[in-house]
Parts: C-alpha cells; structure tokens; sequence
C-alpha cells in the first residue's frame, strides 16, 4: 500500500474517536475540535437509526436507547454504503447481541422486525408481476398474488397494540405487508393463520384452492366444508380489493 | 450545464420539483447512495425527475482517502446507476468515511502528507477506469487538521494534477476553511488548479463560534461566499453552478431567488465576455 502505517494509523484514530468518543490524541490536530467529528458523525448514525424505528425510540428513550445506540456503533463494522440499509444492520446487532438485549422488553425482536420490513417493503426494488388476468374461477385456477409482500409470524402484536402494553399478549400472530402497485403505500393486515397458511402456500407452492382446501381440511381439522369456503372466498374477494390479489395465472 | 445553475433535490420537496414551477433548477443534482438499488414510490418519483431535469450525481460512500480497500460491488452499482440516469457528472468528496471496515456515514479529513497523495492519485485511477469516466473531486470543510505536512491547497492541486481527475469546487468550503484555517480564500483560490475545474458548488454554512464556521448546508449563502463565488468565476470557463441545501428547508420561493442571484453572477461573468480565460 502506498499509504505509510503512519499515515492510516492516524486515520484509524479519528475513525475510532468518531466511533466510541473516548479521547485519543492525534498529532496535528486540533484538540478541541474532535469532539465536532465526534458529534457529526454520532448525530447521523443516530438520527437514522431513530427515524427508521420510531415507535421503538419513543418507546426505550428514557432508558435503553442511548446506551443500545452508543454500543451499536462503537462495537458494530457498519458494512452498508446506503445508508438507508444501515437500520436493518442495527436490527440485526441488536436481535444477535446478547450483552444488549434487554430481557425486560422481550416484544423488542418482533418490533424492530416489524419496523424495518416497513422500510424495506417501501424502498426495495420492484419485483415483476407475474402474468394474470382479472377473470377465473376461485376454486379451481392458480391464484396470482402480488409479489412484493412480506408475511411475518410475530410473539407479540407490534402491529396491533403500543409497545407498552405487548408484555401481556404473548401469543402467535401473522402479519401481511404488502407494497400497492400504484402509489407504492405499505398495507398491514392481520391475518388468521389459515389465511397465513393460503397465502404462504399460494406463493411458495402455487396450486389452485381445490388443492389447497385439501391441505387445509387435513391440517387445521374443519369439518363444514361449505362454511370454509364461504369464508376463504371473503377473504380472497376482500384482498383483491385491497390490490393483494391480483387475479388469476395466465399459463 | 455549462453556467447555468442546479440545485440538489431532496424528499422533503420532491413534490416542487415534480409538480411545481416555483423552483426552476437547470438540472438537479442528488446522492446515488441514495437513490440506486431502489423501487416503489421512490423510483417512480426518479424516472419523473429524469424526464424532466438533466441530473448529476454526489457521492457519499465512495471513501477516496480511505486506507480501506475500493468496494468494488459498490462502485458497479454507481456506474450502473450513473448510466441508467445518462448522468453528466459524477462528483465524490477529497475525505474518507470509512476505516477498518467500518462506514462513518460523514467527512473526514485526510492528512495532508505525500504519502497521502500517491494512495488517493492511485485510488482516483483506479475508480476512473472501472466506472470509465472522470470524476471530480470536492474539497471538503474541515475542522482540524490531521498530522499535516502540507498546506491543503498543495495537498488538492497536487491530487487533481497528478490522478488527472476534474475538481469540484467548493466555494462555500473555502471560505469556511479560510476562516477557520485564518487562511485567505482568495489566494486559496489562486492556487487551486482552476483548468481543471468541473463543478462549482455554492452553499450556506453556519458560524457557532467566532472561530468555527460548521458547513450545515443549512442556511441562506452569505454576502462574502457571493463575492469569493464571483470573484472565482472571473478566472475560469464556465460550469455548471450547484445550489447545496440540506437542512431547514425554506419556502421554494426562497430557493429560487438564491438560484436567480447565483444565474446572474453567472451570467454576468460568463456570458459578457465568453473568451476563454485560461
Ligand atoms: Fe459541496
């Protein structure tokens, strides 16, 4: 390298300063002017990483934010060039760092998670729709979903109830998100698991629902045919309005 | 674009710029960092601000003085960008933001040192030829010094000469630094390498002591910035002129008589007298 050692391991310092904030001395600078850097820096890491998890900073601000942010990005090597990418890598430390969770806030995983694929959905790149038309049969056609979509299970109901009151509804709980073609707004819906279970397989393994009740009778154990199907086919008729059902596989 | 004036577009007015004709940039200028690599809303509200304005790029994470290695994925997403939008010029900052492979997200100052020059002159070819066009170069405010061996304008005239790379001069920068630095911008000026210029970027910065100017981008350009600004372009051909604002968004009314008043000075040292000068 045509750098000296010299030369970077100045460099490294003032990274590291800007990093952790504890004191270093550089030759040649000017002491009282690190602390700038330091804030600078600090600011927009901490900015980013509040306005990507709102309702999870206004939730831990008195408490636990700060110190989870200063230990995020002292100790984690921020790998993205977009900076817009940095929330998922905070995400990430913070659900594999043992020394930072917080046992208290166990609903914590599946708020970040939940706040993150908001971002994600909305920015991602756009994923071609398959081939469909408008016209079919519930039953027995492939039916054609959008495919930018998110389906998550969740512990706690993030996306129902404030983070101050999820310690009481542990349970199991499906999230769809999925992004509108058009105006490219992000949708949340609860869903049961069996609508989970429809949706998942419709993408993963896609069959027409004559197969799919098959799945659905030997897994979940329905016994009134007529009554699931009057049910399935709301659900299906309820998100083609919605722009999630996009229509039916053109083969 | 050639002495006609840009501002850079941001979300938080995306919509005057699509919908509105209060501002009336001659081409916009944004962060490809942070607009590559994206879809939905975002990438549909782009492919309309490229309908409609010609566009250059800043970048951000390109880390020129940094001791790391080039990202080489990074760098073909730029140029995949840069050629998706027909981008004219595609400028990155004279600093570093990563070390020991760790982003930092902001500008830090390289020392001013030969040793220096010879790893960012080697660096600039390197990222010229992979995305095969030029660059230019920006020089950066900085608030200390780091172990320097050199003044900072040798250090930037040197770089640019030697790696054969455009220089994206930045006024306000230089009369931040001046003060800060107690050097004088216009003799800084004097010995910045003018030929080589390709962009010219105004701005606003905001004093917080009597002795720290921090360059927030965040204010109305001052009288002082204006006259370093005019004083400059009457040594040099004309370029394209970029509006930098970032924080504290005015009114676009605002932002559009700040593009007028830099339109004229260009007008009235570019176009009277269209001789070249160097
Ligand atoms: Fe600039």
């Amino acid at each position: 390298m045509l750098l000296k050692s010299e030369t970077y391991r100045h460099q490294e310092a003032l990274a590291q300063y800007c990093r952790d904030g504890i004191s270093v001395n550089i030759p040649g600078t000017k002491a009282e002017r690190l602390p700038t850097y330091r804030r600078l820096v600090f600011n927009v890491v901490k900015d980013t990483i509040e306005s990507a998890f709102p309702i999870t900073y206004e939730h831990l601000k008195d408490d636990h934010w700060d110190e989870i942010i200063y230990r995020f990005f002292s100790n984690h090597n921020c790998q993205t060039p977009q900076i817009w990418k940095l929330p998922y890598e905070f995400m990430q430390f913070y659900l594999n760092t043992e020394t930072v969770r917080l046992a208290t806030h166990p609903y914590l995983d599946d708020l970040l998670l939940f706040e993150w694929l908001e971002i994600e959905l909305y920015m991602m790149e756009d994923i071609s729709y398959p081939n469909y038309k408008l016209k079919g049969d519930w039953v027995k056609d492939i039916i054609a979903i959008n495919p930018e979509y998110r389906l998550i299970k969740l512990e706690y109901p993030v996306h129902i109830s404030p983070p101050s009151r999820l310690i009481d509804q542990k349970g199991v709980y499906f999230l769809l998100m999925f992004r509108e073609k058009e105006s490219g707004r992000i949708q949340f819906n609860n869903l049961s698991a069996l609508f989970a279970f429809i949706i998942e397989t419709l993408s993963e393994h896609p069959k027409p629902m004559e197969e799919i009740y098959a799945d659905i009778i030997h897994l979940f154990g329905v016994n009134d045919i007529q009554l699931l199907h009057n049910k399935v086919t709301d659900f299906l008729n309820h998100y083609l309005d919605k722009g999630f059902i996009l229509g039916f596989r053109k083969h | 674009m050639n002495g006609k004036v840009g501002i850079g577009f941001r979300r938080d007015f995306a919509d005057e710029f699509l919908s509105g004709n209060i501002i009336q940039p001659a081409f916009v200028e944004l962060a490809p960092e942070n607009w590559m690599n994206i879809g939905g809303y975002w990438k549909k509200q782009l492919n309309k601000l490229a309908e409609r304005y010609a566009i250059t790029c800043h970048g951000l994470s390109l880390s020129i003085g940094s001791p790391d290695e080039l990202d080489f994925n990074f760098l073909k997403d730029i140029k995949d960008f840069l050629k998706e939008y027909n981008v004219k010029i595609y400028s990155e900052h004279l600093s570093y933001s990563k070390c020991n492979n760790a982003h930092l997200y902001d500008l830090l100052p390289i020392p001013f040192r030969d040793d220096a020059i010879k790893h960012i002159v080697d660096r600039i070819k390197t990222v010229q030829d992979f995305i095969e066009r030029r660059i230019a170069i920006e020089n950066v405010s900085y608030y200390t010094p780091v172990a320097a061996e050199m003044d900072e304008a040798t250090f930037i005239r040197t770089i640019v000469e030697e790696a054969d790379c455009d220089l994206l001069l930045d006024v306000n920068n230089v009369f931040v630094n001046a003060h800060n630095h107690t050097y004088n911008a216009e003799a800084f000026i004097e010995n910045m390498p003018l030929n080589k210029v390709a962009y010219i970027h105004m701005a606003g910065h905001k004093k917080v002591s009597d002795d720290l100017i921090i360059d927030t981008h965040g204010e109305a350009i001052i009288d002082p910035v204006y006259d370093l600004f005019e004083s400059t372009l009457a040594q040099m051909n004309p370029v394209p002129v970029l509006l930098e604002r970032d924080f504290n968004i005015p009114q676009p009314i605002e932002l559009q008589e700040e593009i007028v008043q830099l339109q004229k000075i260009c007008d009235k040292q570019w176009t009277k007298d269209h001789a070249i000068k160097i």
